[in-house]
C-alpha cells in the first residue's frame, strides 16, 4: 500500500528553481539593505550555492522579523535540497529547520497559501523518504493543505499546478482519467501568462514546471 | 603635517573612513574538526557569512560597539557571543553537538515504539493493523514480538512469564481498567479500543519509567491523534458485522465518532465451531474523541461504550450435557486529558479517566453479578533545564469500587473491596553526551486498603557503541496490588514484588533493526492460597516467588529484498514460580521455553495489492497430567499457525480485505481438562482443550468518503 504513495511522492520530486531575476530589476536606484540582502541570497542560489544562500536569508530573517519571505526561503531550500537526500539523520535536521521556518513564517503571515503549499511540499520529502512509514500520515495532510491553499487563491496558478499535480499522480495509478487535472494545468498556465507577484521578491515559480507537466501527462 | 598623515591613512584604508571591521575566526566542533557551511552573524544586522571548507569565516561590518555574534550549523547547538565587534577577531568557536538530533543515544533497554516520531520505532504504526495474524487488534500485532508467549485461546498480553494481569495499558498516559473484551473459555478476547486512534504505540517488556505503576511484567502506552488529518466518513461491511465513523474538523477542534456492530450469528451458521451457541456473540459499539486547543494547550476527551452479550454450552469432561454459559457486559470507558507548554520550558498535563463495568455471568445454575467503578487521576510538571537535564515529576490517585453478587440455588453471597493507591513519581533525563545517557527516577506508593507504602526505584542508562549501535541497562522495582478474584475475599496482604534486569543491544541502520536483550525477573510477595477455588474461608498469604530470565532476538528488515518489509521474533524463556495454590515452584501454563514469529509483508505493484503473511510458533505449554505424579510436569505440543491477508485498493478510497488464520488448519491444542474423580481403573479421563474453531475467515470492504478523495481506511485493517 505504502507503495502506492511513494508512487505519487515520485511526481513530487522535480525540483521547483525559483526565477527571480526578475524581481531584481524591480530594484530602485537605491535599493535598501533588505533589496541588496535578497539579492545577494537569490545571486548565491543560482551559483549553485543553495546553502550559503539559505544561511543569508537566515541573516535576513533574523533582521527583519516581520517579513515572512527570508523564512520562506530558508525553508523552501531545505525541502527542496531534501528530496534526493538519503540520509536520515541528515534529512530529518533539515526538514527539521525548514518546519522551524515555516513555523516562523506562518506566524508573520497566517493562511498564505505559498505556505500551505510549502508546508504539503515537505509532507511529501518525508513521503518519498519513506512511504511505508510516512506516506499514510503525511498525504491525507498534504492532500488537505492543498484544498486549503485552493479555498484561499482559487485563481493563484502556482496553487492551481501544485494541487493538479498532486491529484495527477494518483489519479494515474488507479487508472482514472487525468483529464480534470489537466484542464487545471492549462488554467495554471493562463494564469500564469498574466500572474504578477503580490510584492518584491514574492515567489513567482510555476510556469515552466506546469508546461512541463502539460507536455509529459497531456495531449 | 596633521592633515598629510590623516589623509595618508585615508587613501591607505578608506574603510576606517566607514569605521568597517573585520571579524574573523574558525568554527569546529568538540573535537576540533572544522564545520563547513555554519551560518556565522551579527544578530539583528545583515552581515555575516558561512564558514568556508577549513572553517574559516570573515565578513565585514559597519556596526560599532557591543553585538552579538550568532553561530549555527544543523544539529548543533547554536552559540551566541556577546562583545564589542572590534573584539571578534579571531575568533575559536566550537559547537556542542545538539543531543536532541537523531545521532544521539536513547534508552532502549525492555521498549518497542511505534509511531513516525521515535528514533527507536521497531514497528510502524500501520504494522499493528497489516500483520496477518493480527485482525485488527493492537494486541494481536503485539504479539508478534519478542517477550510476548504465545497463549492462544487467551488473547491478551502474556510477557516474560508474566500473567496477563502483570500488563497495564495507559491511554495518553492515563490508566484503562477494563482494556479487554469480555469472553469465555477458549475463545480469544480482543482489544476493546479500534487501532485507528492511536499514532504512538509504545510496548515496554520491563524496566519502565517511574510514572507508571501497579504492573509488574509491563506497561503499553497508547497515544491518541492530536489532531485528525481530515474530515471524512468511513463505512466497512465486514463479514462479521459492520462500522460507521465520521470526523468533523473546525478550526481549533475536531470530533472523530466511531460506531460498529458485530454478530458472529451468521459465521457461526455457516461454519459452526466446536461451541454449541445458543446465542453467537454479539457487540455494539461506540466511541468519541473531542479534540480542542485552547491557547498554547491541548484538551483531549475520550469516550467509549459497548455492550456485549453471547450465550453457549461448552464440552466439560465431568458434565456428559457440557457447561452452559451465558454473559451479557456492558462497559463505559471515558479519559480526558489536558497538556500545555508554559513558560521557561514548564510542561503541564493533568488527566484522569472512570470506568464503569458490569458483567452478568451465568454458569450453570450459578449467576454472578460484577460491578466495578474505578477512576485514576495523574497530574504531571515537566521542566526542561536545557536539552541536557529534564526533570519529571507528579501525583497520581487510583480508586476501584468492586461489587460482586453470587447467587446460586444453595449458596448466596455479596462481596465486594475498596482500593485506592496513591503515588507519586519523579524522574530526571540526564543526556552527557550523544554517547551516554541516564534516566534516574524513584516512585513512591500507599495503599489505603493494605496500609502499606512501598518504594520503587528505576534506572535506565544507554551507551552508544557505534554509528548505528548502543548498549543499554535497566533496573526497576515494581509493585502490583493482587486482582479482584483476591480482594473480594481479602484486605490482609501486601503488593506483590517484582525487580528487573535488562541488558539490550540495538543495531540499526538502512531500515533494518536488530535487537538482542538479555533479562532477569525476580518475583516476590506472590500471592499463595490453600483451596482450590478461593472463597471467603480461604487464607491468603504473601509466601509466593519466582523468577524468569531469558533472551529476546528481533530482526527486521525493510531494505533487502525488493517490495517485501518482514521481521522476525525469538524468545527463550526459563520460569518457574510459586504462587496461588502451586504445591510447588513450577512452570506456570501460560509460560512456554521458545517462541518464534515471523511476518512479512510484500506489495505487488500491479495488483495493487499487498498480501500479508505471518507464522506464529510457540513450544509446548505445560499442564498437569492426574495420571502421573508430579505438579505441571508435562507439556501440549507445540503451536504452529500460519495466516495470509490481502488487501486490494479497488480504488483510491475502496478496499477488499480477506484474510484467514491458521491456513493450514493445524490442529492445536491449548491444554487438557482431567475429570474431577478417576474412572473404574483408576484412570483420570480428560478432554483436548481445542480452540472453538481451527481457522478463521475474514472478508470486508472498506469505503472512505472525503472532500479530497484520497484518504482510505487501510489504517483500519
Amino acid at each position: 500500500m505504502q507503495n502506492v504513495v511513494t508512487y505519487f511522492a515520485i511526481f513530487f520530486t522535480a525540483l521547483f528553481m525559483q526565477a527571480q531575476t526578475d524581481n531584481a530589476a524591480s530594484a530602485d536606484a537605491t535599493p535598501t539593505k533588505y533589496q541588496q540582502g535578497m539579492q545577494k541570497a537569490f545571486q548565491l542560489w543560482q551559483e549553485e550555492k543553495p546553502w550559503d544562500a539559505a544561511n543569508m536569508f537566515e541573516r535576513i530573517a533574523t533582521a527583519e522579523p516581520d517579513n515572512w519571505l527570508p523564512p520562506y526561503y530558508v525553508a523552501q531550500i531545505n525541502v527542496i535540497n531534501s528530496f534526493a537526500e538519503k540520509d536520515k539523520t541528515k534529512l530529518t535536521a533539515q526538514l527539521d529547520k525548514a518546519q522551524d521556518f515555516i513555523n516562523d513564517a506562518t506566524a508573520i503571515s497566517k493562511n498564505n497559501p505559498d505556505l500551505l503549499v510549502l508546508q504539503a511540499q515537505l509532507y511529501t520529502a518525508w513521503i518519498i523518504f519513506d512511504g511505508q512509514q510516512y506516506g499514510m500520515t503525511y498525504s491525507p495532510k498534504a492532500s488537505e493543505l492543498y484544498s486549503k491553499a485552493l479555498a484561499i487563491a482559487p485563481d493563484n496558478p502556482r496553487v492551481i499546478l501544485s494541487k493538479a499535480e498532486w491529484d495527477m499522480g494518483s489519479a494515474k495509478y488507479f487508472g482514472q482519467s487525468i483529464e480534470p487535472y489537466c484542464k487545471e494545468i492549462q488554467r495554471a498556465i493562463d494564469l500564469f501568462a498574466t500572474f504578477k507577484p503580490a510584492g518584491e521578491f514574492y515567489p513567482t515559480y510555476g510556469e515552466e514546471r506546469a508546461k512541463q507537466v502539460q507536455m509529459e501527462s497531456c495531449n | 603635517m596633521k592633515i598629510s598623515v590623516i589623509t595618508f591613512l585615508i587613501a591607505i584604508f578608506p574603510s576606517l573612513l566607514l569605521a568597517q571591521t573585520i571579524v574573523s575566526g574558525t568554527v569546529s566542533d568538540n573535537n576540533g574538526i572544522p564545520i563547513v557551511g555554519a551560518n556565522v552573524y551579527l544578530e539583528g544586522t545583515y552581515d555575516g557569512s558561512t564558514s568556508d571548507e577549513i572553517g574559516k569565516f570573515s565578513f565585514k561590518t559597519s556596526e560599532t560597539g557591543t553585538q552579538t555574534l550568532t553561530v549555527s550549523y544543523v544539529s548543533f547547538e547554536a552559540t551566541k557571543i556577546t562583545e564589542d565587534v572590534s573584539k571578534m577577531q579571531q575568533l575559536k568557536i566550537q559547537l556542542r553537538e545538539d543531543v536532541n538530533s537523531l545521532e544521539t543515544v536513547t534508552i532502549s533497554a525492555g521498549s518497542f515504539s511505534a509511531g513516525d516520531n521515535s528514533k527507536i520505532s521497531v514497528l510502524k504504526p500501520l504494522d499493528i493493523v497489516t500483520t496477518a495474524s493480527a485482525l485488527g487488534d493492537f494486541v494481536g500485532a503485539l504479539q508478534t514480538l519478542p517477550g510476548t508467549t504465545t497463549v492462544a485461546e487467551d488473547g491478551r498480553l502474556f510477557v516474560r512469564g508474566g500473567d496477563a494481569g502483570e500488563t497495564q495499558i495507559f491511554i495518553d498516559g492515563i490508566r484503562v481498567f477494563t482494556p479487554y473484551s469480555p469472553t469465555t473459555n477458549n475463545v480469544p478476547t480482543r482489544g476493546r479500543y479500534s487501532p485507528f486512534l492511536f499514532d504512538g504505540i509504545t510496548f515496554s517488556t520491563g524496566g519502565y519509567s517511574a510514572e507508571y505503576g501497579q504492573a509488574l511484567s509491563s506497561v503499553l502506552l497508547l497515544n491518541t491523534i492530536d489532531e485528525p488529518t481530515q474530515e471524512k466518513t468511513d463505512i466497512s461491511i465486514m463479514s462479521v458485522g459492520g462500522g460507521l465513523g465520521h470526523t468533523k474538523k473546525w478550526e481549533k477542534s475536531s470530533l472523530s465518532v466511531n460506531a460498529t456492530y458485530i454478530n458472529l450469528a451468521p459465521y457461526i451458521a455457516l461454519l459452526p465451531d466446536r461451541n454449541d451457541w445458543e446465542k453467537p456473540f454479539e457487540t455494539a459499539s461506540g466511541e468519541a474523541v473531542f479534540r480542542q486547543k485552547i491557547g498554547g494547550g491541548l484538551l483531549k476527551v475520550y469516550g467509549a461504550f459497548d455492550t456485549s452479550n453471547f450465550e453457549l454450552t461448552q464440552e466439560d469432561v465431568n458434565q456428559p450435557e457440557g457447561t452452559r454459559f451465558k454473559l451479557n457486559n456492558q462497559n463505559f470507558y471515558t479519559n480526558a486529558s489536558y497538556s500545555e507548554m508554559l513558560n521557561n520550558d514548564w510542561s503541564i498535563f493533568g488527566g484522569g479517566s472512570y470506568t464503569y463495568a458490569k458483567t452478568n455471568v451465568g454458569i450453570d445454575e450459578a449467576d454472578i453479578k460484577d460491578v466495578e467503578n474505578s477512576a485514576h487521576f495523574k497530574v504531571k510538571l515537566k521542566k526542561r533545564f536545557s536539552n541536557r537535564f529534564k526533570l519529571n515529576f507528579g501525583a497520581e490517585q487510583f480508586v476501584t469500587d468492586f461489587n460482586e453478587n453470587y447467587d446460586d440455588s444453595n449458596f448466596s453471597a455479596k462481596l465486594g473491596f475498596n482500593n485506592n493507591i496513591s503515588a507519586a513519581f519523579t524522574e530526571a533525563d540526564i543526556i552527557f553526551s550523544r554517547e551516554l545517557a541516564l534516566k534516574v527516577g524513584v516512585r513512591g506508593e500507599y495503599s489505603e486498603q493494605f496500609k502499606e507504602f512501598t518504594v520503587s526505584p528505576r534506572v535506565s542508562f544507554a551507551y552508544k557503541t557505534g554509528k548505528s549501535s548502543q548498549l543499554s541497562l535497566a533496573y526497576g522495582d515494581f509493585f502490583q496490588q493482587p486482582d479482584s478474584d483476591v480482594l473480594k475475599f481479602t484486605n490482609k496482604l501486601e503488593a506483590q514484588q517484582t525487580q528487573h534486569y535488562i541488558m539490550n543491544y540495538q543495531y540499526s541502520a538502512n531500515n533494518r533493526i536488530f535487537r538482542a536483550e538479555i533479562y532477569k525477573k525476580q518475583y516476590n510477595n506472590l500471592v499463595t492460597y490453600n483451596d482450590e477455588f478461593p472463597d471467603v474461608n480461604t487464607a491468603f498469604l504473601n509466601n509466593g516467588d519466582g523468577y524468569a530470565q531469558g533472551l529476546d532476538l528481533f530482526w527486521r528488515d525493510n531494505n533487502s529484498l525488493k517490495n517485501i518489509d518482514y521481521w522476525l521474533s525469538y524468545s527463550y524463556l526459563d520460569t518457574e514460580r510459586k504462587y496461588r495454590n502451586y504445591p510447588i515452584e513450577a512452570t506456570p501454563s501460560f509460560a512456554n521455553t521458545h517462541n518464534f514469529s515471523a511476518v512479512a509483508k510484500y506489495w505487488i505493484n500491479d495488483w495493487k495489492s499487498q498480501i500479508g503473511f505471518s507464522y506464529q510458533y510457540g513450544s509446548g505449554r505445560t499442564y498437569t497430567d492426574l495420571n502421573k505424579p508430579g505438579f505441571l510436569q508435562s507439556k501440549t505440543k507445540s503451536y504452529n499457525s500460519v495466516s495470509l491477508n490481502w488487501a486490494y485498493l479497488i480504488s483510491q478510497q475502496k478496499i477488499l480485505y480477506v484474510s484467514v488464520n491458521n491456513v493450514f488448519a493445524f490442529k492445536n491444542v491449548n491444554g487438557y481438562q482431567y475429570a474431577n474423580a478417576p474412572d473404574v481403573n483408576g484412570n483420570f479421563a480428560r478432554r483436548e482443550l481445542l480452540p472453538a474453531a481451527d481457522q478463521f475467515f475474514f472478508v470486508g470492504f472498506f469505503w472512505t468518503i472525503s472532500d479530497d478523495g484520497t484518504d482510505n481506511q487501510l489504517d483500519n485493517l
